[in-house]
């Protein structure tokens, strides 16, 4: 371990340590430019340059990549080392007079102006980009070209390169903020569209995601694309990163299931007439609600896709619902919802908003009143649904607006609304694997896709299956309350289930009789409440008793006579018949 | 081919072959005789020869460069060595006809010495050679680069042999420590030295590599050595190898020297086809390959780090040398780079021993150094003199001193990239980290030293050095800013601009001074520049920038005065900063000859004929073609 002086501080540091590291071990600050602690030394910007004497000989060598040798005595703020860290500040300003990097850097050594003028660089070729991409990313897409003052930070002859694998690192690096992704690749900027901005191929799914972690996207992250990067995994300090991590089933054994799985929404690019997709300020209600979330790119301010804010939005209800192209139910959440999207676009940007609406439908506690508060609010409302979406002007003040064509219903003419932003109410709809999960749990499904309950009235939150029941918007179209009360109503049914500890279970179930069991399996293909299985030991069906309803379909297909009901056994029956016609045989005889 | 033996038995029977005193020419193929028409003249007397039914019995043989470059295209005619300079192709069918056939001189193709008016027959009569001492360059001119047999036949590969079959490692090592063989690169770092801590060095494979980048403007000795005897840089290679223990060499020459790397590639192949390279050399065991690089033409890819990691396939730039490129060099291994003639001279020191070697030369300084000399001097070209000879005999015995009858003024050595001398008055401009092995650079010495000794340390206490063997001369027509702002310009461009001092400082150092140039110096430029050159010296990250001001501040520290009249007076004394000058007609010594006027391009010059002239400042553009043209001295430069 080599000991050695800084500034007059003795320190003993580890081996192959450099004395950038020793000095920040003393609590000692050398400025530096083009250092890491993730990349190799690079020594390019010389601002760390410190004097270091070993015996009588004194040099200047820079504490980014000079080991921290046994005996020797560095000064990092000698009048020489002042001297030139000065000299070349004021030379690198010379180059990049604007850079808040720079400036502070000058401030701190009392430079006010550089007697080699003011230059309009942007990028001080500290390489952490480049070696960011050689040396952590691996890709090797940029490197620096030209020599001299020449020299920029570039992909090969200037081109779009493939070996790019767009991660960004270099741009998270870059200490001047002057590398922008687009400048690196085309290939993936600013509007994935439901994020609203640039996904992270490693982030935190939302806000109040629990668990709070981040987690890998592989769709996204160009490690499990390119087999490269891993960058992620060479900062985390904590080594929580692991790339071999799969996805794992695992079987639980549970007593009672709650189905909650929720809704879709319709897809609004399906509609070509409003546009969606096509036009960039068109958007749906769930990338609004994104949009004015504190959390989203913009911060929560309302913003068109260049940055400014709409002078004029338009809100179109039941896209959608209510169509009988479409789905015919109404989606009972989008008039509510548009209300609110309303009230805050006129808060946000005091933009002028239309309400596009078929019907108003505020059945709800406090809901009739919030719609009086938006008229109050010169919130525009138009009855009439928009009907078609267009950039094509027609009359003055139209140009380069969007215009929302609608039949206004009340006045009884056709509109012609050009507007800044457009929202569309997209009806909810049942999940798209519905019919599967409805598969899984032996659930029913009413004709729109969503999940049966076992009664309107009696059992809404019951299903067919004991012990499995439903909740929220996969059962149908509702509210964040009505959803809630299903839940609560659900949880309380469950809890019920739970602390009883024992279900009480038909007492007519179907058997299968291992013996004459020939595994031809039709029982489990037909069984409604998929109680029947194979066991694959014994080549033969098995009848769950607990989930057996007792219906007895298998015991009609079942042809060797193996599946049978208990009570209702062949031989039951057939004695009960025997006994019920020797009962009317001894009073009528029949000739043989 | 088995050991020296074979290598002996090929050398005789090549030697049974030849006639020795059969007639040959030698025509001189270095580049400098080529572009001034060498093919057309060899050409030229192959028909000739075949004109008068010589053809296979006359060979005519295209050599390497012979030094005398100024005077080329030039032959020597053997065995009797006639030396006919400055030929073109028409004088063939004179050589062949009288010389060859008649065997008589042609006196007025030989050489005339300039000086003395004295015409010569043999190169060693003329002065250029006299206190020449040609190792290096021997068989430069003698030998065809491209047949194997030429070097043979002169002992070639047979230091190598000894060096394999009599010699252990360790003891090469030793050999070249003791002959003081330092390295001709720039930094004079001794070979053996270098070599031993390469041995020593944890790691495998180890490298041995060429440095041939030879990026210096105007010095052209590692170039010319590479053309016109590449077997010796690849013999030179093969022992080193050996006693560092190295499997695997390179050679690093740009792309820019097609003939050098044509013939180093010929080369390379015809050793390995007489198993002098590659698998079991000589059935010796040892195995050694040899690859050739082509750098892109960067200067600075011939700063050592630089230039290994464009061969790695980065981008040519130097990065810190804390750790000794020794120990950790090329892909982080164990590499030992030397300089074209440092390898060129190592099978010389095997032959003939370290004690024969170290007897050549000074107390510190061994065997000879080869300058490209160049400027202001009579005999411009290739020479080779033993170290310890004295400025004043290469500039004025060897380079027939200064052109034109001017005076001297000063002599700078070392190449562009500044050198090594401290020179700055402060004392603090001290070269950048690791100057112990890149030393290189111009310095300028100035008249009064003309009687220093070329030797490292000589050159070194003077506040010069010797460099990589440039060697401009400059008369009193040479403006000393100007010298500077030349260098400088030179030095932006090459920058690798890795790092900052260098590549802004430079820049800025630059138009500081052109702006003295262009008379629009300021007050405090000089101190700003030496503020400036203290920063950069000190703080680059390589040899470029670390000796780049030094350029700067040897002409400040010897002519400050002349900067001093171009900031304060507005006047270049040397005549050369076109904004600072002036022409006028001196009215007495005018004879209004009319020459003047006829060559002025701007029509500024009026005046009738037989009457004195005039010029307009306001029309003139400071070509100088009335100068050169008065045959009356009257057109006055100021
Ligand atoms: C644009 C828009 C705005 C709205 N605004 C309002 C409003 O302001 N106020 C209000 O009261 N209501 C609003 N709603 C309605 C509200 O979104 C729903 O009432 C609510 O989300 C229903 O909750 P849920 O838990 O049933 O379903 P969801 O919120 O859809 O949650 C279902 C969850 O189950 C998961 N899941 C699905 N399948 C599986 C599976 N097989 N295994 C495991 N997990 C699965 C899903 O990933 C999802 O996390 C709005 C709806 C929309 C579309
Ligand atoms: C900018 C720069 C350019 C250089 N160019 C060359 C060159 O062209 N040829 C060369 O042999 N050495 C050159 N050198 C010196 C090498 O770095 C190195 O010191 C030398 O090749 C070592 O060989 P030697 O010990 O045999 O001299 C250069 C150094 C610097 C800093
Ligand atoms: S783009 Fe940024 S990170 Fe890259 S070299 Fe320039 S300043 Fe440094
Ligand atoms: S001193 Fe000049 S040439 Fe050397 S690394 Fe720095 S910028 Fe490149
Ligand atoms: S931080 Fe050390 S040279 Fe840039």
């Amino acid at each position: 371990m080599p000991t050695l002086t800084i500034d007059g501080q003795t320190v003993e540091v580890e081996e192959g340590k450099t004395i950038l590291e020793a000095a920040e071990q003393l609590g000692i600050e050398i400025p530096t430019l083009c250092h890491h602690p993730l990349l190799e030394a690079y020594g390019a910007c010389r601002i760390c340059t410190v004097e270091m004497q070993r015996g009588k000989r004194v040099r200047m060598v820079t504490a980014c990549n000079h080991p921290a040798q046994e005996g020797i005595e560095v000064q990092t703020r000698s009048p020489r080392v002042l001297r030139h860290r000065r000299m070349i500040v004021e030379l690198e300003l010379g180059r990049c007079a604007d850079l808040p990097v720079l400036r502070k850097l000058a401030d701190d050594l009392g430079i006010d102006r550089s007697r080699f003028g003011t230059g309009e660089h942007e990028c001080i070729l500290c390489g952490l980009c480049v070696r960011t991409c050689w040396e952590l990313v691996g890709a090797r897409a940029i490197s620096f070209a030209n020599r001299g003052t020449d020299r920029e930070v570039t992909t090969p002859y200037h081109e779009f390169s493939d070996a790019c694998i767009g991660c960004g690192a270099c741009v998270a690096i870059c200490p001047t903020g002057v590398l922008k992704m687009e400048d690196i690749k085309g290939r993936k900027v600013i509007h994935s569209e439901l994020t609203l901005g640039p996904q992270r191929a490693i982030r935190i799914p939302f806000m109040q995601a629990v668990p709070n972690a981040p987690f890998i996207d592989p769709d996204e992250c160009a490690h499990f694309t390119t087999g490269e990067c891993k960058v992620c995994a060479k900062v985390c300090p904590r080594d929580a990163v692991d790339h071999q991590m799969e996805d794992q089933f695992e079987e639980i054994e549970v007593g009672t299931i709650l189905v909650a799985t929720g809704h879709d929404v319709i897809d609004c690019s399906e509609m070509l007439r409003y546009g969606y997709g096509l036009y960039d300020n068109v958007i749906t209600g769930l990338e609004f609600e994104k949009l004015s979330h504190a959390t989203s790119p913009t911060g929560g301010k309302i913003l068109m896709s260049n940055g400014e804010p709409p002078k004029s939005v338009a809100i179109l209800h039941c896209i959608g619902s209510r169509d009988e192209n479409y789905k015919e139910y109404c989606s009972r959440v989008c008039c509510m919802y548009s209300l609110k999207f309303a009230h805050l676009v006129r808060e946000k940007t005091g933009a002028e908003v239309y309400e596009l609406y078929i019907d108003m439908r505020s059945a709800g506690k406090g809901y009739e009143e919030f719609y009086k508060r938006n008229l109050e609010e010169d919130v525009v409302f138009i009855r009439g649904k928009g009907s078609e979406i267009t950039t094509w002007p027609e009359a003055p003040g139209e140009e380069g607006k969007l215009v929302v064509k609608c039949e206004d219903t009340l006045l009884g003419t056709v509109r012609r609304l050009p507007v800044d932003m457009v929202i569309l109410s997209p009806a909810l709809q049942a999940r798209a694997d519905a019919a599967k999960v409805a598969q899984t749990f032996g659930l029913g499904c009413s004709r729109d896709g969503f999940f049966l309950e076992q009664h309107p009235k009696l059992g809404p939150v019951q299903t067919a299956s004991d012990g499995i029941f439903i909740a929220g918007t996969c059962q149908g179209p509702k509210d964040i309350p009505d959803s809630v009360a299903q839940g609560a109503a659900a949880a309380a049914n469950i809890l019920s289930l739970v602390d009883r500890g024992s279900v009480v279970i038909e007492p007519i179930t179907s058997v299968v009789e291992e013996t004459t069991c020939g595994g031809c399996r039709l029982c489990i293909s037909v069984c409604p409440y998929d109680a029947a299985r194979f066991d694959e030991e014994k080549k033969v069906s098995v009848v769950d008793e607990a989930v057996c309803k007792g219906c007895g379909t298998c015991v009609a297909v079942c042809p060797s006579g193996a599946a049978q009901q208990r009570f209702f056994a062949d031989t039951e029956i057939m004695a009960e018949i025997d006994g019920l016609l020797a009962e009317i045989g001894d009073r009528h005889q029949f000739p043989a | 081919m088995k050991g020296i033996e074979g290598l002996k038995a090929w050398q005789a029977a090549i030697q049974e072959q030849r006639d020795p005193d059969a007639t040959w020419i030698a025509v001189c193929a270095g580049t400098g005789c080529l572009s001034q028409g060498a093919a057309d003249l060899a050409a030229a007397l192959r028909e000739a020869l075949i004109r008068h039914s010589l053809e296979g019995k006359v060979e005519v043989k295209e050599t390497g460069c012979r030094g005398f470059c100024e005077q080329g295209p030039l032959i020597v005619i053997h065995p009797e060595g006639i030396f006919y300079p400055q030929l073109k192709a028409a004088d063939a069918e004179r050589i062949v006809s009288e010389t060859i056939l008649r065997k008589q001189v042609i006196e007025d193709l030989l050489y005339q010495d300039p000086v003395t008016g004295r015409r010569h027959i043999h190169e060693g009569d003329i002065p250029f050679y006299q206190k020449q001492m040609r190792l290096v360059c021997r068989l430069n001119g003698v030998i065809d680069p491209t047949h194997i047999g030429d070097y043979i036949v002169h002992g070639g590969y047979q230091a190598a042999a000894k060096a394999l079959f009599e010699m252990e490692p360790v003891q090469i090592v030793e050999e070249i420590k003791r002959s003081g063989l330092r390295g001709r690169g720039g930094g004079g770092f001794p070979a053996g030295v270098k070599w031993e801590s390469c041995r020593n060095a944890h790691g495998e494979p180890k490298y041995v590599i060429c440095n041939a980048d030879a990026g210096d403007p105007g010095a052209f000795m590692d170039r010319s050595l590479l053309e016109g005897n590449p077997h010796s840089i690849i013999e030179g290679m093969i022992i080193g190898a050996y006693a560092i223990g190295s499997h695997e060499g390179y050679v690093y020459v740009r792309n820019e020297y097609p003939l050098a790397v044509r013939n180093l590639q010929t080369a390379i192949e015809r050793a390995e086809a007489h198993n002098l390279l590659g698998d079991n050399i000589l059935e010796s065991g040892f195995d050694f390959h040899l690859k050739i690089n082509r750098g892109g033409g960067a200067f600075v890819c011939g700063e050592s780090t630089a230039l290994m990691a464009s061969i790695e396939g980065r981008v040519g730039e130097p990065r810190a040398k804390y750790v000794h490129t020794v120990e950790s060099g090329l892909w982080n291994k164990p590499t030992n780079l030397n300089n074209v003639e440092t390898w060129a001279n190592v099978p010389l020191v095997i032959e003939h021993g370290a004690d024969w070697f170290s007897a050549i030369g000074t107390e510190t300084s061994k065997g000879t150094k080869v300058f490209s000399l160049v400027g202001h001097v009579n005999n411009t070209g290739l020479v080779e003199v033993p170290m310890g000879i004295t400025l004043r005999e290469v500039m004025f015995d060897i380079g027939g001193g200064v052109r034109g009858g001017r005076h001297f003024k000063a002599v700078q050595t070392g190449g562009p990239s500044g050198g090594t001398i401290i020179v700055d008055t402060t004392g603090a401009a001290r070269p950048a980290e690791d100057r112990d092995e890149h030393e290189r650079g111009p310095a300028l010495v100035p008249e009064s030293l003309i009687d220093l000794p070329v030797d490292f340390e000589s050159l070194t206490e003077a506040g010069s050095m010797m460099g990589s063997g440039g060697m401009i001369v400059m008369d009193e027509t040479t403006c000393m800013v100007d010298v500077a702002r030349y260098f400088l310009n030179f030095l932006t461009e090459e920058s690798c601009g890795k790092c900052t001092p260098c590549r802004e400082g430079i820049r800025n150092m630059l138009a500081i001074l052109e702006r003295i140039c262009d008379g629009r110096g300021q007050e405090g430029d000089i101190d700003l520049l030496q503020e400036m050159s203290d920063t950069v010296a000190d703080t680059s990250l390589c040899a470029l920038g670390g000796t780049a001001p030094n350029p700067v501040l040897s002409t400040i520290r010897y002519f400050r005065p002349e900067y001093e009249a171009h900031i304060r007076d507005r006047r270049c004394p040397a005549g050369v900063c076109t904004a600072l000058i002036e022409y006028s007609i001196n009215a007495t010594k005018c004879t209004g000859c009319h020459a003047c006027f006829k060559a002025c391009p701007t029509d500024a010059i009026s005046g009738e004929v037989k009457a004195a002239h005039v010029i307009s400042t306001a029309k003139c553009v400071k070509c100088g073609s009335c100068l050169d043209v008065c045959k009356f001295d009257a057109v006055v430069k100021q």
